[in-house]
């Protein structure tokens, strides 16, 4: 029989004697990682949740962007903007946008106004409602946007523009939809409008801020433009999930802490405490190196009981999650990334099999340290209990 | 009784480190065994008779001198090797039983035999007759803490028994227990050196343990001072 047979079938044996001792710090692991797998499931789901929302919504394939247009700069509005021969060819939608205001309710509310093909498919934006509506100028809003001017389908409100001469105009254009989408960028404060309406009112015939890809796009380089692809786009979002790990791995690495720290305390006073047991051990026969194997493996074998007992309610808390979701205020919607009204956890084998050797790993090792101690005892002073 | 000397000690001396000088436990004793001696160890505390037992029994290793057990040289032993000669050749018995509080009576007796890989089944055939003899086979699935000083001592000798050692090594056995629990185990211990022919060696100062001893070896400030054959006093 192998040591570390021999040391399994007896740390069994030791720890389910030991009784609640064993199941105050199992259940403790179990915890930490039911929790480590909670929260970075929470954070894939978000993320993916996240991006293909993003995708869906405003990012498409990759964004071909003027190249006097600076997204992080409004005043790079008024002229970045172009041409674009065969655009449609090229696979792409053509976006136009201007800075305006609104009146609701007789307040002013700075807002972009955004002309977008009606025929376009490559955003799940409803289009096909400006297309269908008989207004004059019909637009589509978002539910927050809706929210925030107090106004719905149907309504009108002034709107007022500068033409590409810079001279403002102003007229009433009607709200032909609302619709719900996670991404808040395409909501809050955007008007969205026939691209050609807003060609006729702006006078810039065939102009585009920026054109977003579809899935068949195939770049080259095109002067004046230039291209974002879809990892560049999705960056913020990469990004702000990463901080969330590195935030959220402090506080489930406390947790591990404070539960591998109950191991290493357990060890060190098994060590000692049951100095006697080791003595007792050694003269019936077992070698040095078996005790130690022992007393790793009786250590390590709380993160297995751990995976065994947060499997029994972690599995169904997951499960449970990840089909009905986790529902987020509205306040934490409009920070300015994709957040669904729910999210819905991803619990990756890859996630829960890497905690798991995280978990086990870890409480070896603070099982062997301790336990070290053995290698170096005189058995005779380890039987009269002697060993400060 | 025959004649094969299983434990030879010559010379051997022992000294630990106290302070800055050295405390000699053990000087220059030389002795014999015989396979199925039934022989104590005795004299007052200190007088080194634990020192000797956990030398003959391989815990411990002599200063000076040779311990010469079942052929083998207990200094030029590896752990490894000390380990084996305890596992198959050599049983303990404690003064406080030293049982495992976690396992139940049959599952420490069975330790030495798992020690030992054998078979399940061959592990429970031992163990219970192993308890049989003792007189507790009744007992096998009580924990230790459920027993009472007697009942626990003949667990500790059934799991020093149970592998059939050439040797038993048996440290103030009767230490803990009442008079009509000491001659019980004793007359049991008797019984098991007739009939198996192991070796039992004591270390003792207790009058009951000198009854019951084919020889006696007095030791004095780890000095051996007399080394007494004693007729049959008690019977089994």
């Amino acid at each position: 029989m192998t040591t570390i047979k021999l040391a399994f079938q007896l740390a069994y044996k030791n720890l389910m004697g030991a009784g609640l001792r064993t199941w105050l710090t199992v259940g403790v692991l179990s915890f930490a990682f039911v929790v480590i797998i909670f929260y970075n499931g929470l954070l894939d789901g978000w993320n993916q949740q996240a991006k293909k929302d993003s995708i869906e919504w405003e990012f498409g394939n990759g964004q071909l962007l003027n190249e006097n247009y600076d997204p992080f700069d409004a005043f790079s509005l008024q002229d970045g903007h172009g041409i674009l021969p065969d655009a449609g060819e090229k696979n792409l939608v053509p976006v136009l946008i201007r800075q305006a205001s609104i009146y609701p309710e007789g307040r002013m509310l700075s807002i972009s106004l955004k002309g977008i093909d009606t025929n376009q498919a490559t955003l799940k934006l409803p289009t096909y409602l400006l297309k269908e509506s008989t207004a004059e100028r019909p637009v589509i809003i978002g539910n927050r946007m809706a929210a925030s001017i107090n106004m719905k389908k149907g309504d009108e409100v002034l709107l007022r523009w500068r033409d590409k001469n810079g001279s403002f105009d102003a007229a009433n254009v009607t709200i032909v939809g609302v619709f719900d989408s996670d991404v808040s960028m395409v909501d809050n404060g955007q008007l969205w409008m026939p691209i050609g309406k807003l060609w006729e009112m702006t006078g810039l015939e065939n102009h585009a801020t920026l054109y977003v890809a579809n899935k068949d796009y195939k770049h080259e380089s095109i002067a004046g433009w230039e291209f974002k692809s879809l990892d560049l786009l999705l960056k913020d979002i990469n990004d702000i999930i990463s901080m969330k790990k590195v935030s959220g791995s402090i506080m489930y690495l406390l947790l591990l802490a404070i539960a591998l720290l109950a191991i290493f305390d357990t060890q060190v006073l098994s060590v000692f405490r049951r100095q006697r047991e080791i003595g007792t051990y050694i003269s019936l026969g077992m070698t040095r190196i078996q005790v130690v194997a022992l007393f790793t493996v009786e250590g390590s074998m709380n993160s297995l009981l751990a995976t065994i007992v947060g499997c029994l309610y972690g599995v169904p808390l997951f499960i449970y999650l990840a089909t009905t979701g986790i529902a987020v205020p509205q306040a934490t919607q409009d920070m300015g990334l994709a957040i669904a009204d729910k999210i819905f956890p991803v619990f990756g084998a890859g996630l829960i099999l890497s905690t798991i050797a995280l978990i086990v790993l870890s409480s070896t090792i603070v099982s062997f340290l301790p336990s070290l101690k053995i290698a170096k005892m005189n058995p005779v002073d380890a039987l009269k209990g002697k060993i400060q | 009784m025959n004649s094969e000397i299983i434990i030879s000690l010559e010379h051997v001396t022992k000294r630990y480190k106290v302070g800055d000088g050295d405390f000699t436990a053990l000087s220059d004793i030389n002795l014999q065994f015989k396979k199925g001696e039934f022989a104590g160890l005795v004299g007052p505390s200190g007088s080194g008779k634990t020192t000797l037992l956990n030398i003959i029994g391989s815990l411990d290793s002599p200063t000076e001198g040779k311990a010469i057990v079942m052929g083998k040289n207990i200094s030029a032993l590896s752990h490894k090797e000390s380990a084996m000669l305890r596992n198959y050749h050599i049983g303990f018995i404690f003064q406080v039983y030293n049982l495992m509080p976690v396992y139940t009576v049959f599952e420490n007796v069975e330790f030495s035999l798992i020690l030992q890989n054998k078979s399940a089944a061959e592990r429970k055939k031992a163990v219970m007759e192993s308890l049989d003899w003792v007189g507790i086979a009744d007992m096998a699935n009580k924990k230790p803490s459920k027993l009472s000083g007697g009942e626990g001592q003949r667990v500790a000798i059934a799991r020093a028994m149970v592998k059939r050692p050439d040797i038993l090594l048996a440290d103030e056995p009767t230490a803990n227990l009442d008079a009509k629990n000491a001659h019980a185990i004793l007359q049991t211990m008797k019984a098991l050196n007739k009939e198996l022919n192991t070796t039992f060696l004591f270390s003792t100062h207790d009058e009951k343990v000198m009854g019951y001893l084919d020889r006696m070896i007095h030791l004095e400030d780890g000095k051996i001072r007399e080394d007494e054959i004693i007729p049959h006093k008690l019977s089994v």
